[in-house]
């Protein structure tokens, strides 16, 4: 099993132990990763919004790079497989499209030929072959009570991100973070507007009070259910949760945090490696409280 | 697709987004009703920005800042009962305002920053923080290729860079 890695922006960048984690736990997991000169994705929230064909001929071009490669793409983003997936889509569709793109990237003898795929992190673990090597492989249980918390941009709009498991309503609600979780010991559970925004698009692009405000709300029915801790795939959300905790506490005194970990994290942790390995050291609101509870060091 | 005329680009927005896929919104507000930005700011919300591209026309959409007050969650179209593309009409909408010199300040820089390294994201000593991690350094992004692809599909006709 062979990716070519799109780390894309945030997290190699901002949040470095989330990528750490994510290739220890691919080396074990039997995953095998390629690097490439890849640029931003560029975000759905940004540059789609504001240059559509721009966003599109930047998402082709990282797309050709895998093709010439020979390898589907592995995003550890919501937002990055978001643009890699409808790109993919919209080029494999609409030969306009593909004939104007190609155009833009001919003189960098990059050329949109369809024959790869987009995926994610979550959907590469939720294989069934990994799975079963992970139940192998793993040497302790997580049992905390965690939220899952998927990132919109990692299943909507459902046509574009899961057209082949569709609801009859023409819908898709995620589960395998929460089954994947499970698998190590993780009690999943539910709250209120689990699949709704985090705040952080309208925060980045508009009004960091107002993305903060969705991010409380949401924090508050994420406390009504006692859940220990967050987990996510996305780093956008994880920031909004994690540094957000902190700038909300500054204004209403909240007492306790909820830390949150990136998916990859728990994986690790599951396996074995150490909270310095995956990366836990540099989170804003610490974990060591609750890892000590269930002897994790 | 973009139209010159004196220093006024036009988009046209139905070139880019079926008009006839509006038709068959009923105006039922499911869209609003759980749209998460009008919730905590004075968003316009799906469904009256439909109503007004059905009505008046979008130009008074595209230079109000208040259009810009979205999550991109898309909840909007995944609980359309008429299954309308909301989305693509945002975007579209969006594409227009930006050209038009409405963009905000923040989303602006973004861009530049983007355009300029190749990368949405910038910071001090990013070496020595992989290398806490065990990483090694991130390959550098060809930079001039970036620039010349966006610069050729027509970026800089909305921000400079």
């Amino acid at each position: 099993m062979k990716y070519a890695l799109y780390l894309g922006c945030a997290i190699p960048i901002k949040y470095p132990g989330f990528e750490a984690a994510t290739r220890q736990v691919c080396e074990r997991l039997g995953i095998e990763l390629v690097d490439m000169a890849f640029s931003c994705c560029p975000p759905p929230t940004s540059m789609k919004l504001v240059h559509y064909d721009s966003w599109l001929a930047l998402a082709a071009r990282n797309i050709c790079l895998a093709e010439e490669a020979g390898h589907d793409l592995l995003t550890l983003c919501s937002g990055c497989v978001n643009t890699l997936k409808e790109a993919n889509q919209v080029l494999k569709q609409s030969e306009s499209k593909r004939r104007k793109v190609n155009k833009a990237l001919e003189e960098h003898n990059h050329s949109f030929q369809g024959t790869v795929e987009v995926t994610h992190i979550l959907d590469v673990l939720y294989q069934d072959v990994v799975v079963e090597r992970l139940i192998k492989e793993k040497v302790r249980d997580i049992p905390i009570r965690v939220g899952c918390h998927y990132g919109c941009h990692y299943f909507r709009p459902p046509k574009v991100m899961y057209p082949e498991e569709l609801s009859d309503s023409e819908s898709y609600v995620p589960v395998k973070m929460d089954h994947l979780l499970s698998i190590i010991g993780v009690e999943p559970t539910e709250f209120s507007r689990k699949f709704l925004c985090c705040g952080s698009p309208l925060g980045a692009n508009v009004d960091q009070d107002a993305g903060y405000a969705i991010t409380r709300q949401k924090l508050s029915y994420i406390q009504e259910r006692n859940i220990q801790a967050l987990s996510v795939i996305c780093p956008s959300c994880f920031e909004q949760f994690d540094l957000g905790q902190i700038v909300l506490s500054r204004k209403t005194k909240d007492g306790e945090k909820i830390p949150t970990f990136f998916l990859t994290q728990l994986v690790g942790l599951a396996l074995g490696l150490s909270v310095r390995e995956v990366g836990l050291d540099v989170h804003r609101v610490k974990a060591k409280k609750l890892l000590d509870s269930i002897n994790i060091i | 697709m973009q139209e010159e005329r004196g220093i006024m680009t036009v988009f046209k927005i139905w070139k880019h987004f079926k008009r006839e896929e509006l038709y068959e919104c009923y105006q039922c507000a499911r869209c609003t009703g759980s749209c998460p930005a009008m919730e905590v700011a004075p968003a316009f919300g799906p469904r009256e920005t439909i109503l007004k591209c059905l009505g008046l026309g979008y130009d008074q959409l595209v230079e109000d800042e208040k259009l810009w007050l979205c999550c991109t969650c898309n909840v909007c179209e995944d609980r359309c009962p008429q299954k309308i593309p909301i989305s693509d009409l945002l975007v579209a909408l969006r594409n227009s305002a930006a050209l038009r010199g409405n963009i905000p300040g923040r989303l602006s820089i973004a861009i530049e920053l983007l355009a300029k390294t190749g990368r949405s994201m910038i910071v001090h000593q990013l070496d020595e923080m992989r290398s806490h991690h065990g990483l090694a350094p991130l390959p550098p992004v060809p930079v001039d290729e970036i620039r010349q692809i966006l610069k050729k599909t027509g970026l800089d006709a909305v921000i400079e860079f």
